[in-house]
């Protein structure tokens, strides 16, 4: 156990981790804060840190844990960052790491800027940065939506 | 190769700080383990002393000195690197123990990475039976709980 646990960690399937958490760390700033490697040098468990939050950073450790990468590129979940901060930069970022980026940074009916990218071996992030206040009314009459829960 | 524990965390002090924490007062912060008893007796107090060669050491309650190791690199403010034998280790078993101390802007991140201990033998107390993976997490969760322990020493 870690000092501290966020109630919702995602983990990750990469057939090399130990690659992933190199690339993580160069394009979104993730920090390892824990690495177990066996006798074989094969990783056994991995977490890093963002911020608040964490991930976990495994191997295709059983028949149900895939990479995309052994999917045919398929992903069945991403993982979303919120940052504060110049999204632009951070996917120059991410695309000087060797990341895919799928779409450009650009502003959203919802009013944060946005981008996505796909990282070597295939998983998807979402990275954003709220610029702009919109209201739910605002944001309803610009798509036609009914959206709820919007504070 | 060898099988290694990874843990960092970060600390609001300098390196040299930080360093001086870990070398220096190690007697106040460290945490006992009942997993990763150095000695079979009481935990006592542990010391490092300064330098390539210093001994690392624990001193029982009855005044006997344990040598856990000794130091093998010495480079403050960034690196240390300590040999690490448990009185339960057998003969031929050697541990390592690195700690680095990186400035990452106004803190510190302290990370240390032990090495090797997956040699311990299945009928070694120093396993206490567990299989490598967990043996290698619990051993993490030690050392975790030792950067925490320096976390909240330099920042009282």
């Amino acid at each position: 156990m870690s000092d501290w646990r966020a109630p919702l960690i995602s983990a990750v399937c990469y057939r090399d981790p130990k690659a992933a958490l190199r690339y993580l760390e160069a394009a979104f700033g993730f920090e390892l804060t824990m690495l177990i490697e066996d006798e074989q040098g094969e990783l056994v468990h991995s977490e890093m840190r963002f911020g608040n939050a964490a991930i976990m950073i495994g191997n295709e450790w059983s028949e149900d844990h895939k990479s995309p990468s052994s999917l045919g590129g398929k992903n069945t979940q991403t993982v979303h960052i919120q940052i504060d901060s110049d999204v632009d930069a951070h996917c120059a970022r991410a695309r000087a790491a060797g990341f895919e980026i799928m779409m450009e940074p650009a502003t959203q009916f919802y009013g944060d800027r946005t981008y996505r990218a796909r990282d070597p071996e295939g998983h998807i992030w979402t990275v954003a940065q709220s610029v702009q206040a919109v209201t739910r009314e605002e944001a309803e009459a610009a798509t036609g939506l009914k959206i709820t829960g919007w504070v | 190769m060898t099988s290694k524990v990874y843990v960092a965390l970060r600390v609001k002090a300098s390196p040299q700080r930080a360093f001086e924490v870990f070398t220096q007062e190690i007697g106040a912060w460290w945490r006992p383990s009942a997993l990763f008893q150095t000695t079979p007796r009481a935990p006592g107090v542990m010391a490092i002393e300064p330098g390539e060669g210093g001994r690392f050491t624990e001193t029982l309650a009855n005044g006997k000195v344990f040598e856990i190791g000794r130091v093998l690199i010495w480079e403050p403010p960034g690196r240390l690197v300590l040999s690490w034998r448990q009185a339960n280790f057998p003969p031929d078993m050697h541990t390592e123990v690195e700690v680095k101390f990186e400035a990452v802007g106004d803190e510190t991140r302290v990370s240390v990475e032990h090495r090797g201990f997956h040699q311990a033998p299945a009928e070694s107390a120093a396993r206490h039976g567990f299989p490598n993976a967990l043996l290698l997490t619990k051993l993490a969760e030690y050392w975790q709980a030792q950067l925490r322990a320096i976390r909240d020493t330099v920042t009282p």
